[in-house]
C-alpha cells in the first residue's frame, strides 16, 4: 500500500502536467463547441448553444462530400499507396542488387531530400511542376500523350490525384527509410533457409520478410492515418479546397469556418468530431488489428 | 522658510528632470505592415529621424493571417501598436472592441486636410459611429490590356460593355491563338472572383447585400442575376480564351496570369494598379526602351452605375496599445504626402487631395476613369454577414460554376441560400 502510494506521489506532478497540457484544450474546445463564440466576439465570449452546432454539422448537405474526400481520398488512398509505395522502395533498396552496384547508399541519400523538404516547400515547388507552362504539363505533351495542358489542380479529374501524388513525394521516404531499416534486422539465415528449402521469391517475401516488417508497417500505419486525416497543408496551399469545394476536408472547413466565418463555435465542433472518429479509430485500430497482429508476429 | 525654500527648489528641480527625462525617453512602438518591408523601410526611417523620441518596431506578416492573428492578439490585450489592415476589416476590429476609436485623436490632432478628405469614410467607422481607422491607400481595380495583341485580333479600340469584352476575348484567341482575357478563376477564401462578380452586378445596378430605408439587410440580388453573372464568366472558361489553368489561380498578381501578360500570351485582365505597376516594371526591365505595349480602361458601367470599388488599407491603432498618442502620430505621419511622393510609391493615397496631385501617366489613364465609377463596400461592411464569409461563399459558388462542380443554376441557388441563412 505504501510503495503504491509512493508510486502515484511520484508520478502525480507528470500526471498533473499530461492533463494540463492536454486534457484542458480538449475540454476546452469541447466547451467551445456548445457555444457560438465568434472571432469577433473573443473578448465577451460565447452564449451557450447546446448541440446546435453538432446538429447543423450533421444536417449540412455537402457533409456526406467532406467526410468522403477526408476517408477516401485524403487518408485511405494516401495511406495505402504511401505504404505500398514504402514498402516496394524500402525491398528495392535491400536487394543483393541494389547493395552490389553500391546503389543504395545513394539511393537513400535521394530519398532523405524529400523527406526533409518542408510540406510548404513541396507544395510550392509541386504548384510549378503542375502549372499550365509546367514541367509535367510540357513533358506530356512532347512524348504526345496529352495535346492540351492539364489543369492538375483545377480539373476535377486531375485534382485529387494531384493532391496525393504530392502527400505522397513528400511523405513516402520516411515509410520507405523505416522499413528499410526494419529490413535490414532480418537475420540473414533466414533467407539462406528459406532458399535452401527452394521458397520462390513471392514465398520469401511473404513468410520471412512480411512477418519481420508488420510491427513497423503498423505502427506507420497508424500514424499515417493520423497524419493524413489530420491534414491541412497540401489540400489548403495546393487547392484552397477548391476548385469550388471540390477537394474540402474536415480540416480546410475547419479552417474556413473558424477563420473565414469567424464561427469558432461550430468550427470547434467539427474539431471535436475529428477528434472523436481518429479517437474511435485509434482504439479499433489497436484492439482489433494491431494487437492480434503483434500476438502473432511475437 | 529658508528651509522649505530649498526644498521647493530641490522639489521643481527634480520635477524639471523628471519631464526632460521623460522628454527623451524613447518610446518604441510596433508596426504590423503586410507588404513587402522595402516599400515602408524608407519612410519609417525618416519618421524615426524626424520623432528620435519614438522608435518604430517593423513587424511583418502576410495578408492571409493578418486580420485573425490581430484579433486574435487584441482579445487578450496583446499586438502591435498600429496595424496595417483592409479597409473592409476596420467596422467589425472596431465593433470587436479590438481597435482604438481616433475620434478624439483627430479632433485634437487632425491630419493638413482633415478627415473629409478620405475615401471609404463609411468603411473607418464602426456601427457605434466612431472612428476605428484611417484610411491610407486606394486600390481600384481596372481592366488592363496588350494593345499590340488587340491589334493583332483586329481590334482598334477598348471595350466598352462586358459583351465587348466576351466579344473581343473570343476574337484574340480565335485570332492569335492567345488567351484573351485571363482572370483568375480560383475558389480560395480570398480570391479575386469575388471582385469580378461585385463590378459585374454593381454596372448592372444591382448588388448581393442592401441596406433597406428603415436601416435592416437584405440580399439584392435574384437568381437570375447570380445565374447570369456566372453564366457570363463561364462562357471565358468553356469557350477556351480563358485558359482552364486559371481556375487553380486566385490572385490578379498570380504569376501564371502575369507572366502571360508581360510575355505577350494573354491579351486582358483585371487587376489593382500596384499590381498592373508591377507587370509594366517587368516588361520594362525585359524589354529596356521599348515602350510598353499596354492599356487600361474601366470595367463596362452605365452612367449611373458604379464597377469597381474604392478598395484599399487603413491603419488601425490597436485598443491596447500603451501609446496611442505616439502611433497616432506615426499614423498621420504614413498618410502624409511626403510619404506617398517620397517612399510609398507602389500605392496611391487615401486622401482626394492627394490623389488630385498624381500624374497617372498614359497606361494607369484607365485607372483615373474608373476613379468615378468606384464606389465603397458600403452596406457589405456594416451588415450581418462578415464581408469574408460573403466573399468566401462567393468564391466558392463560382468555383463549382466555373470548374463545372455544379451547374450555374444550382451554384447561384447555394450561394443565395448560404447567404440568406446568415441574414437576420
Amino acid at each position: 500500500m505504501r510503495e503504491r502510494l509512493f508510486i502515484v506521489t511520484m508520478l502525480l506532478p507528470a500526471m498533473v502536467l499530461l492533463v494540463l497540457f492536454y486534457g484542458y484544450p480538449i475540454f476546452d474546445n469541447l466547451r467551445i463547441s456548445f457555444t457560438d463564440l465568434s472571432l469577433l466576439g473573443m473578448k465577451k465570449g460565447g452564449n451557450w448553444v447546446g448541440l446546435a452546432n453538432y446538429r447543423e454539422l450533421f444536417h449540412r448537405g455537402d457533409f456526406g462530400h467532406i467526410l468522403f474526400n477526408t476517408f477516401v481520398w485524403l487518408t485511405a488512398t494516401s495511406v495505402l499507396l504511401r505504404l505500398l509505395m514504402g514498402l516496394g522502395i524500402a525491398v528495392l533498396l535491400n536487394t543483393r542488387a541494389m547493395k552490389k552496384l553500391r546503389l543504395a547508399s545513394v539511393a537513400r541519400f535521394a530519398l532523405l531530400i524529400p523527406w526533409a523538404t518542408p510540406p510548404i516547400v513541396a507544395v510550392v515547388i509541386w504548384r510549378f511542376l503542375l502549372e499550365r507552362n509546367g514541367v509535367v504539363n510540357e513533358t506530356l505533351m512532347r512524348l504526345n500523350i496529352i495535346s492540351q495542358p492539364i489543369a492538375f489542380l483545377a480539373d476535377m479529374r486531375a485534382v485529387w490525384p494531384s493532391i496525393v501524388a504530392i502527400m505522397l513525394w513528400n511523405t513516402v521516404p520516411l515509410i520507405a527509410l523505416s522499413l528499410l531499416s526494419s529490413l535490414q534486422t532480418v537475420p540473414e539465415e533466414y533467407y539462406e533457409a528459406a532458399e535452401l528449402d527452394g521458397a520462390t521469391n513471392w514465398q520469401v517475401f511473404r513468410f520471412v520478410t512480411l512477418p519481420f516488417l508488420m510491427p513497423a508497417i503498423l505502427v506507420l500505419g497508424l500514424m499515417s492515418v493520423f497524419w493524413s486525416f489530420n491534414n491541412f497543408v497540401y489540400v489548403w496551399l495546393a487547392t484552397g479546397a477548391g476548385p469550388g469545394t471540390f477537394t474540402n476536408v474536415l480540416a480546410t472547413e475547419v479552417y474556413l469556418k473558424g477563420f473565414v466565418d469567424f464561427r469558432l463555435g461550430y468550427s470547434s465542433a467539427i474539431g471535436m468530431m475529428m477528434a472523436i472518429i481518429m479517437g474511435a479509430f485509434g482504439i479499433l485500430y489497436l484492439r482489433l488489428v494491431a494487437r492480434q497482429q503483434l500476438e502473432e508476429t511475437l | 522658510m529658508l528651509k522649505l525654500l530649498a526644498a521647493a527648489l530641490i522639489t521643481s528641480a527634480a520635477m524639471i528632470g523628471t519631464i526632460r527625462f521623460a522628454d527623451a525617453d524613447p518610446v518604441t512602438i510596433t508596426f504590423r505592415f503586410n507588404d513587402t518591408e522595402q516599400e515602408v523601410r524608407g519612410a519609417i526611417d525618416a519618421f524615426e529621424k524626424q520623432n528620435p523620441n519614438i522608435k518604430v518596431d517593423l513587424q511583418r506578416i502576410g495578408w492571409k493571417d493578418a486580420r485573425n492573428q490581430f484579433l486574435r492578439e487584441a482579445a487578450v490585450g496583446q499586438g502591435p501598436d498600429v496595424a496595417h489592415v483592409a479597409q473592409v476589416w476596420v467596422t467589425e476590429m472596431g465593433d470587436a472592441g479590438a481597435t482604438l476609436a481616433l475620434d478624439d485623436l483627430i479632433r485634437k490632432d487632425p491630419p493638413p486636410n482633415g478627415f473629409a478628405d478620405f475615401a471609404a469614410q463609411d468603411l473607418a467607422k464602426g456601427k457605434d459611429g466612431h472612428i476605428y481607422g484611417l484610411p491610407w491607400t486606394t486600390d481600384t481595380w481596372a481592366m488592363v490590356y496588350r494593345t499590340d495583341l488587340l491589334k493583332e485580333a483586329g481590334i482598334e479600340s477598348l471595350p466598352t460593355t462586358w459583351e465587348d469584352i466576351r466579344k473581343d476575348s473570343e476574337a484574340v484567341y480565335k485570332k492569335t491563338g492567345k488567351t484573351g482575357f485571363g482572370f483568375p478563376a480560383g475558389s480560395s477564401a480570398s480570391g479575386a472572383m469575388w471582385f469580378l462578380a461585385n463590378f459585374y452586378w454593381w454596372s448592372h445596378g444591382k448588388e448581393l447585400i442592401v441596406q433597406k430605408p428603415d436601416g435592416s439587410y437584405a440580399i439584392g440580388l435574384t437568381l437570375e442575376d447570380v445565374t447570369e453573372s456566372m453564366n457570363y464568366y463561364k462562357k471565358f472558361m468553356d469557350e477556351g480564351d480563358n485558359p482552364r489553368p486559371n481556375l487553380a489561380a486566385s490572385d490578379a498578381h498570380d504569376p501564371a496570369i502575369m507572366q502571360a501578360l508581360i510575355t505577350g500570351n494573354q491579351a486582358m485582365g483585371a487587376m489593382p494598379p500596384n499590381t498592373f505597376k508591377e507587370a509594366l516594371k517587368a516588361y520594362e526591365d525585359a524589354n529596356p526602351g521599348k515602350p510598353a505595349p499596354f492599356a487600361s480602361g474601366p470595367f463596362p458601367h452605365q452612367n449611373n452605375t458604379k464597377s469597381s470599388m474604392i478598395g484599399g488599407r487603413m491603419l488601425v491603432i490597436n485598443a491596447n496599445s500603451k501609446h496611442p498618442d505616439a502611433a497616432w502620430k506615426f499614423v498621420k505621419f504614413m498618410a502624409s504626402q511626403s510619404v506617398f511622393a517620397d517612399y510609398y510609391r507602389t500605392q496611391f493615397p487615401a486622401q482626394t487631395s492627394l490623389l488630385k496631385q498624381i500624374d497617372f501617366g498614359a497606361p494607369l489613364k484607365g485607372f483615373a476613369d474608373q476613379f468615378p465609377y468606384a464606389r465603397t463596400w458600403g452596406a457589405y461592411a456594416s451588415g450581418p454577414v462578415p464581408i469574408g464569409t460573403l466573399w468566401n461563399v462567393t468564391q466558392r459558388a463560382f468555383g463549382k460554376a466555373l470548374s463545372g462542380q455544379q451547374s450555374t443554376e444550382n451554384a447561384a441557388k447555394e450561394l443565395l441560400a448560404e447567404i440568406g441563412k446568415q441574414m437576420p
